[in-house]
């Protein structure tokens, strides 16, 4: 898969969170571009008819480790990030009544 | 001795754990106990290793050095490590009394020093993307600690735009690894002039400095700073203006001194932002009428004036900028702080309707006294230091010496219309301020009379720079510091207090969070055009 590919992902959701007006929508937005760069460093670690990196006598032919490790710290940031924001976009609705930006924001010294 | 950085990421998060899971009745002590540790350690790993900071690069489990994680300090990074000991000395002993900690709010306070900790160490890039995207994740808990609407509101815009903002940083890491096999920050600054002209690492450049410039509240992406800060606790704004908000700027340092072996002209761009972040910052700040977002559109301005200082390849103004760093963190914490007692005290933030702060608080009155006076740069304090350095480097270019005069009036006017607050008479006769409250007040105070003073001793001994050049002791700068609160004392007596036009505009002003992220996109752009084309 080319990289184009996921630079694609990428702006898709760069694209999202400068256009969309919704709460929700913003932060799955942001899963998105995340989802994106996963796929970016992957890729670039990856070339076909790699084998997994784990280590065996040959150690021929081994796809780059380093991007997985790394990328699974990745997604365990990336889902604290969503759950929290989330839980923030839950006690929004709570107080505002509204999961829309424009009115969210417009309410001032709203208790 | 050379495990000391493990130490100083692992005492504060082990001391949260401790207080979270077992919940001890002596909590606060707990909390302590681990900064005492950490402070002593810290202490002894300077004195070891001052004459020679190569040899503290330190590579977890004897790996290799490219595929390692590691840890290193230099110069810069350990006095950041002081004064974030100090800072959060200081921030823990305001609480003390205050019966606002519970367990929970220490877990996370103490979490964040860790964290902090580790950003400010780290030696490698992946490990600087999750310390930085860990911090996001536990100031975003600090701020909506304070369970309101507009707590929450600021939260989720800073956790959102932030977020984007760090995995752009994430883009640039990856395409470094991809070019270099490596992410340890050493081997790629030696390697660096091998491929600095290569397109895909001037990218990474511009996708790690436009992440930086939202962690650091640069000029277009600035908007969460004044939400997150003036809605937070008293405490954590304190903490968030004076420190955390300047890890953005640290990594600017660190990722220039990464770059240092390619020329791609960064002075210009970064100045101008610095300077329109700073007039920016100033014009907002006029406005308000918040306390707490006057001060919070101020730190903005400042760092405007920090980056002005850091983006000149001239080591004295580029020192300047560094050294306002350290004056910023503790003149605004100072405010944030009195801030913090002020609004407790008369139960609201508005600016004109507390008077007779002088007569009912005067302790904390001098105090704040002492910061404004710093802020706005006069002799004496740490403020005019880093100011007049920054001042004598770019003298001979007109127009950046009056964008900073500019600035410098502004600054001045905002606060002689804060000073306000002081007149009048006594309005409430109760005790007001709590003694730790008023010890942690009265540090940072001394500390902004010492660095205002002993400059000269404290920096050649800290980092070995010569500052003689600088004079307090002469008429043209008293002089010139009374020029200038006049001028802002005039500019507020005829236009500001009587709220012409243009000032409830600039009030109401606000930007919602698609075009934040408009503009990020454009900052990107700007420096994709500006890096990679030009």
């Amino acid at each position: 898969m080319d990289p184009i590919l996921s630079f694609i992902v990428i702006l898709i959701g760069f694209y999202g969170l400068a256009t969309s007006k919704n709460i929700i929508k913003s932060v799955f937005m942001v899963t998105i571009i995340e989802s994106g760069v996963i796929l970016l460093f992957l890729n670039l670690g990856n070339f076909n008819g790699g084998s997994i990196p784990i280590y065996n006598e040959a150690l021929i032919d081994i796809v780059d480790p380093l991007p997985q490790a790394l990328m699974i710290t990745t997604i365990v940031i990336g889902s604290t990030v969503t759950a929290m924001a989330l839980m923030l976009s839950i006690k929004i609705f709570h107080y505002y009544g509204s999961i829309e930006w424009v009115e969210i924001l417009s309410k001032e010294g709203h208790k | 001795m050379i495990f000391i950085p493990v130490y100083l990421i692992m005492v504060p998060i082990l001391a949260a754990i401790i207080i979270y899971l077992f919940k001890p009745a002596k909590m606060k002590y707990v909390g302590f106990a681990g900064q005492l540790i950490i402070t002593i350690l810290a202490i002894l790993y300077y004195n070891h290793f001052s004459g020679d900071f190569e040899a503290t690069t330190f590579v977890f489990g004897g790996w290799n050095e490219r595929i390692g994680i590691s840890l290193s300090n230099d110069p810069i990074s350990m006095s950041f490590i002081f004064l974030t000991l100090f800072t959060w000395w200081m921030i823990m002993i305001y609480l003390f009394e205050k019966g606002k900690m519970n367990h929970t709010f220490i877990f996370f306070f103490l979490f964040l020093e860790g964290v902090f900790f580790g950003l400010l160490q780290t030696n490698d890039l992946f490990n600087m993307f999750v310390f930085l995207e860990l911090t996001t994740l536990l100031v975003t808990v600090l701020i909506a600690f304070k369970k309101a609407g507009d707590s929450f509101r600021a939260a989720l815009y800073y956790i959102l735009l932030n977020t984007a903002g760090v995995l752009v940083f994430l883009i640039g890491v990856i395409l470094i690894y991809n070019v270099f096999g490596t992410i340890n920050i050493n081997v790629i600054t030696e390697l660096m002039p091998l491929y600095s002209d290569e397109i895909i690492i001037k990218f990474a450049y511009v996708l790690m400095m436009s992440a930086i410039a939202v962690k650091s509240a640069l000029f277009p992406v600035f908007t969460w700073l004044p939400k997150a800060h003036g809605v937070a606790q008293s405490a954590i704004s304190a903490l968030l203006s004076g420190l955390i908000v300047k890890g953005g700027l640290y990594l600017f340092i660190r990722i220039n001194e990464m770059y240092s072996g390619a020329n791609y002209n960064h002075e210009t761009f970064f100045f101008a932002v610095g300077a329109l972040t700073a007039i920016v910052g100033v014009m907002f700040a006029l406005s308000q009428k918040d306390m707490k977002q006057v001060l919070a559109y101020h730190t903005i301005s400042q760092i405007g004036i920090m980056m002005m200082g850091l983006s000149s390849s001239e080591s004295q103004v580029f020192y300047g900028g560094l050294l306002h760093i350290f004056n910023h963190a503790l003149f605004k914490s100072l405010l944030f702080l009195g801030a913090g007692i002020i609004i407790k005290v008369y139960r609201t933030k508005k600016l004109t309707e507390i008077r007779g702060v002088m007569r009912t608080m005067p302790w904390v009155s001098v105090f704040m006294i002492i910061g404004m006076l710093s802020i706005t740069g006069a002799p004496l304090f740490n403020g005019f230091i880093s100011k007049s350095i920054i001042k004598y480097g770019i003298q001979d270019s007109g127009i950046k010496y009056w964008i900073l005069f500019f600035v410098n009036v502004g600054t001045a006017t905002s606060f002689i219309k804060m000073s306000q607050i002081f007149f009048g008479p006594k309005s409430l006769s109760y005790p007001m301020s709590k003694n730790t409250q008023n010890f942690a007040l009265m540090a940072f105070g001394f500390m902004c009379v010492l660095l205002g003073n002993l400059y000269i001793p404290i920096n050649q001994g800290f980092f070995g720079i010569d500052l003689s050049y600088i004079h307090i002791f002469e008429f043209a700068k008293f002089f010139d510091y009374f020029l200038t609160l006049s001028l802002g004392f005039i500019f507020y007596k005829f236009v500001i207090s009587k709220d012409y036009r243009p000032v409830p505009d600039i009030r109401n002003f606000k930007m919602s969070f698609e075009t934040a992220n408009i503009l990020f996109l454009g900052l990107l752009v700007a420096m994709s055009v500006y890096f990679v084309w030009m």
